[in-house]
């Protein structure tokens, strides 16, 4: 309302000053009727009405907005008396700026993950097929599973496969063969996820088939660096491990995918493929109306359908077909740790409103008179308020901005240190950026904040006491009964919330040191891994890739400071293959398979390169090649779960039964037992696992393993391997005739990567933990000196009567003391129920660790008693007769 | 031209009277008579009561004194001038005036 | 309204109770206005012209009148003013309250005479 007047008032303006003219041509009327001449009339009217401009500009301050202009006065109010005090104002933006600033922090880190919408096209419809069972559901698709969901267009619009992680694959024909990330992809694909196309086009379903021919789409960034943005070079061929691939389009670097890509390649499925190994992720986009109990209904429906196919065994009768949003699926199970997060970071902020709103209390009880002057010229109790909610909001829009940029750096900071798996921040931290919702967000809570600690100063000030207050002299004038009670609850929050926090970092540097403390099960160190891709024409049969194995192993052997040379077709720690087994001659029960359990195709040299322990039986050998008897190797964990009776050296084991012609092999002969390792992080136990030797792969395994994941070479040294690198790429591109290598890292680094999230998590709240830690110290410390002040005569008077100087400072620590341990038992009574929500961080620390429940609280004491130490100190040095003079 | 404008307000008027009647009270008892006399309905604001003291001081249509509450606390107390006498009997007659033409306009006959 | 305004605000709006009171009669442009309050009072009252157009915008903001331009009845451009149904409540409640001041200032008043 007050808006509208204030926009437009110009127009009004004029319509003002047409009415005024109107309202003196008929006061001129009205004269010259009573007999005046003209002249005399206009000039009596002129007269009469005064000057039009005043009353035009009386009108035009009517339409401005008061607010604004009110806003404006105590703005400048707020800025003259802030500044009178700049150690007050430094301090509370600082701390606001800190408080301000860990929450933006975290909120840009789940602002990027969980809020930010993906960046494909109507990004509501796109769902990720998923398998569900038993133990919940999960993504991955083989060639039958797609065929299906590819056919149920009536609640899928586009049906489209890709790969996992993508395979590598080698530029050749130059120089230097360059390894770049290929992506397989099925024809519907870009369509799916709508992207832009700069130049040709992308597969054709033709393209798409079996014997569709090598094409290939460029990503936006391969086609820059590698033809300057040509174009032309749509309909040329580009070399792909020795093969030349027809460029059919470029895709617009606005399309951003999970896995960044260099370049694509089509799948070119088999429909009738019966293979049934899942090696690719399919996603869909929803029809337009298409209800999610719709798409379930039928999926149901395409699972009888497949099992009807395919056999009751491809599909357990309590297993099916489901779909997840796929902005959900990516997010993954990031969501709750992240929110934690945000809570913890929110009792920072907490603590930092108190701390400011204790300094605020503390200058408003010395401004009391201030006040009450400005009272008695006829300011109003609102007015007071509203000029002191006004300078804590300034402080907090300041701190605030200073906030924003604390916190922005700081969380580039802390991910560029590491950022732990967290999905979509992309490489080092680089997708968390500054949006409207960041800027909203900070916004936001600054003013909450400005509010929040200025509103009780303010209201707790402006008591009208008025008379009573003008009437003192002043000089004691100071923190009333209540305002000392409100200062002192203050504290006793901020050692609650502090403790709580402080608890919190506790138990996660516990859950970090036990972690650093678990065995992985095989070397790390001076142990590094890099990645060759097989792909192409040469290695779709076995025995040319145990050649290169072979001939790779002796020549990095070769290379001085080398102890050992591993090669396997996954790293520990980094994901591998599952694969279902039997016993050969044990009955199957009720389930179709014996069990499963993870499956590495390894050199003969790998338990040496890892330092793997054997426990029972034999290792393999050179000679454990396609012409020798099947075997395998398999590690404790698999024995004691699947023999806890018998020898498992005395079976054999048919790896993956009905999983397709690809794994069509005979059964293998277990012929040892070696350590466990921890595969999926030092915080799962180990997983059953079996190893069989690489060169004993079926052929079909070894197609299709070069075709969606490279081989890992594994290359123990002496001396840092770093150091070597160059020569053991060297020597393995001799080895493999020209194939380059990629991803080289050591096993530290992948190690430090699978505790990454819990370091960062313990970081974070390490931090917070001691910004609380700071700011509830500067809180007590506060409240406790400015009390020594104001009983500055009581105590002058004890003194005078023989008070002991120690009996005096012992009664500043006990009352100091006394609202810490309030904080404490408060604190932890909060912690008690709050550490629950940590529960899923933890490892081999309970939520209710004697250790942290037991140190923690102490430790806090110990910070307090420190910093009420020196106002407790300044107590003893009290002058009796200076202290008697002040009154 | 004896018009009268509309004049700012009745404060001066209501606090003159109330000085007349009671003779000498602080400015907390002002407000607090003009409220229980006026049966609530009026309600004086601190911050229009002290600012219209001082410049009723400042006309000289009152003096100030400190004095001592029976509550023992300080607080300054107004007295009634002979100027200010005056201006009751001034800012009465021009009350009743315009009371009087607003009633024939609100009210006409 | 529980809390009267305070007495420097009463004839503040008063000027507002006499125009609403003054539009009941019909439309009327600003001059047309001043000169029938003014008659009514006798000529006791002179509406400053300095008031009266910014309180004609407050109203009008206020919904209690609307305004459009006509032709005045000595044929000149003029901006009439009307009585909204709102206006008419508006006017009703002025009146209530003023009656309350009144007879309020009256028993502060009326003490000397007693």
């Amino acid at each position: 309302m007050s808006f509208r007047r204030f926009t437009n008032r110009t127009s009004k303006d004029q319509d003002l000053a047409e009415e005024i003219d109107s309202h003196l041509a008929h006061s001129q009327d009205a004269h010259a009727a009573r007999g005046l001449s003209s002249e005399e009339a206009r000039r009596q009217a002129y007269v009469r009405f005064g000057n039009p401009r005043s009353t035009r500009e009386h009108v035009w301050r009517y339409r401005s907005l008061p607010w604004l202009e009110d806003l404006w006065r105590d703005l400048r109010f707020a800025l003259r008396g802030l500044s009178k005090t700049p150690g007050f104002t430094i301090i509370a933006i600082l701390v606001i700026a800190v408080g301000i600033g860990v929450n933006t922090a975290v909120f840009s880190v789940i602002n990027a993950v969980l809020l930010k919408l993906l960046t494909y096209p109507d990004p509501q419809s796109l769902v990720q097929m998923r398998n569900t069972g038993p133990q919940g559901s999960f993504p991955g698709a083989n060639i039958p599973k797609f065929n299906i969901w590819h056919q149920q267009t009536s609640v899928f619009q586009q049906v489209a496969a890709y790969d996992f992680g993508g395979a590598g694959l080698n530029i050749t024909g130059g120089d230097h063969p360059e390894q770049v990330q290929g992506i397989h992809v099925s024809a519907d694909y870009f369509s799916l996820f709508g992207a832009p196309i700069v130049a040709g086009r992308t597969f054709t379903s033709a393209e798409d088939s079996p014997h569709g021919g090598h094409v290939t789409v460029l990503s936006y960034g391969l086609w820059k660096s590698r033809y300057g943005a040509d174009p032309k070079v749509v309909g040329t061929t580009i070399q792909l491990d020795g093969q030349p691939y027809l460029i059919v389009g470029v895709i617009d670097r606005r399309f951003v995918t999970d896995t960044p890509a260099d370049l694509w390649v089509p799948f070119q499925f088999d429909m009738n493929s019966q293979d049934m190994a899942h090696y690719f992720t399919v996603s869909a986009r929803l029809k337009p109306g298409v209800t999610l109990p719709q798409v379930n209904a039928q999926l149901r429906l395409a699972a009888d359908e497949y099992r009807r196919i395919y056999g009751k065994d491809s599909l357990p009768a309590n297993s099916g077909f489901g779909v997840a949003s796929l902005q959900e699926a990516t997010i993954g199970d990031t969501r709750f740790p992240l929110l934690v997060l945000l809570g913890a970071v929110g009792f920072v902020l907490l603590i930092a409103c108190a701390n400011v709103a204790n300094l605020l209390l503390a200058r408003a009880s010395s401004r009391k008179r201030e006040f009450a002057t400005r009272a008695a010229l006829g300011a109003g109790r609102s007015q007071i308020i509203r000029q002191l909610l006004t300078e804590s909001l300034t402080l907090s829009l300041v701190g605030g901005a200073l906030g924003l940029i604390l916190g922005f750096a700081g969380v580039r900071f802390l991910l560029s240190i590491n950022p732990g798996n967290i999905p979509r921040i992309g490489e080092d931290g680089s997708a968390v950026t500054l949006d409207i919702n960041i800027l909203l967000f900070t916004l936001g809570i600054s003013l909450l904040t400005g509010i929040f600690f200025g509103l009780l100063p303010a209201i707790s000030a402006s008591q009208p006491n008025l008379a009573a207050t003008l009437n003192e002299n002043g000089s004691r004038s100071g923190i009333g009964f209540r305002s000392g009670k409100l200062r002192s609850a203050l504290v006793i929050g901020e050692m609650a919330l502090t403790l709580v926090l402080v608890i919190g970092a506790a138990l996660l540097i516990r859950t970090f040191l036990k972690l650093q403390a678990v065995d992985t099960g095989f070397a790390t160190h001076n142990v590094i891994s890099m990645a060759m891709s097989m792909s192409g024409d040469r290695f779709q049969k076995t025995a040319p890739v145990a050649l290169v194995v072979r001939d790779g192993t002796d020549r990095a052997l070769a290379v001085p400071g080398v102890v050992d040379v591993g090669v396997s077709n996954c790293l520990p720690m980094a994901g591998g293959f599952g694969m279902s087994f039997d016993v050969v001659g044990r009955p199957k029960g009720n389930s179709p398979f014996a069990g499963g359990a993870g499956f590495y195709s390894i050199s003969w040299r790998y338990f040496n390169a890892l330092k793997i322990p054997l426990l029972r039986g034999r290792s393999f050998t050179e000679q454990d090649n396609g012409a020798a008897p099947n075997v395998v190797i398999i590690n404790q964990a698999m024995a004691r779960q699947y023999w806890p009776k018998g020898d498992p050296l005395k079976d054999r084991i048919q790896i993956g039964p009905g999983a397709g012609p690809a794994f069509a092999e005979g059964p293998r002969q277990v012929v040892g037992i070696v350590g466990d390792t921890h595969d999926g992080g030092p915080n799962r136990d180990p997983f059953p696992m079996m190893y069989i030797p690489l060169a004993q792969m079926p052929d079909l395994e070894t197609a299709l393993n070069s075709r969606v994941a490279p081989l890992w070479w594994i290359i123990r040294s002496q001396v840092d391997p770093r150091t070597l690198s160059s020569s053991i790429t060297a020597a393995l591109r001799d080895a493999s005739g020209g194939l380059p290598v990629a991803h080289i890292r050591t096993m530290d680094e992948i190690e430090a990567r699978n505790t990454a999230r819990q370091r960062f998590n313990m970081l974070l709240l390490t931090i917070f933990g001691f910004a609380g830690l700071l700011m509830a110290a500067i809180g007590v410390y506060g409240v406790m000196s400015y009390s020594v002040q104001q009983r500055t005569q009581e105590l002058g008077v004890r003194m005078a009567l023989g008070a002991q100087a120690s009996s005096l400072r012992n009664m500043v620590i006990r009352q100091g003391m006394a609202l810490t341990l309030i904080g404490v038992l408060i604190g932890t009574g909060g912690a008690f129920w709050l550490t629950r929500f940590l529960a899923s961080f933890l490892f081999g620390v309970k939520t209710l660790d004697p250790i942290a429940f037991i140190v923690t609280p102490l430790l806090l004491a110990a910070v307090a008693l420190s910093s009420i130490w020196i106002p407790a100190k300044r107590a003893t040095r009290v002058d009796p007769m200076t202290a008697l003079r002040l009154e | 031209m004896s018009r009268d404008e509309i004049p700012p307000g009745t404060l001066y008027l209501l606090i003159l009277k109330t000085l007349a009647v009671r003779k000498k009270l602080h400015g907390y008892e002002i407000a607090e008579f003009i409220e229980q006399q006026s049966e609530d309905v009026l309600q004086v604001e601190e911050g229009s009561l002290y600012p219209a003291l001082q410049r009723m001081l400042m006309k000289g249509w009152v003096v100030a004194e400190w004095g001592v509450t029976a509550g023992n606390r300080r607080a300054r107390y107004y007295t009634l001038t002979a100027d200010g006498k005056k201006q009751l009997a001034l800012e009465l007659s021009k009350f009743q005036r315009i009371m009087g033409a607003v009633t024939k306009v609100v009210q006409p006959a | 309204m529980k809390r009267p305004p305070d007495a420097g605000d009463i004839l503040q709006g008063t000027l507002d109770m006499l125009i609403l009171r003054t539009l009941l009669m019909g439309p009327a442009h600003g001059h047309a206005i001043t000169e029938v309050i003014e008659h009514t009072s006798e000529n006791a009252l002179e509406v400053e012209q300095g008031s009266l157009y910014p309180a004609l915008h407050r109203l009008e903001d206020r919904g209690l009148v609307s305004s459009q331009w006509g032709v005045s009845e000595n044929n000149r451009r003029a901006k009439f003013y009307t009585l909204t149904s709102k206006g008419r409540k508006e006017l009703s409640a002025a009146t209530g309250r003023w009656h309350r001041m009144t007879r309020a200032i009256g028993l502060i008043l009326g003490e000397s005479h007693e």
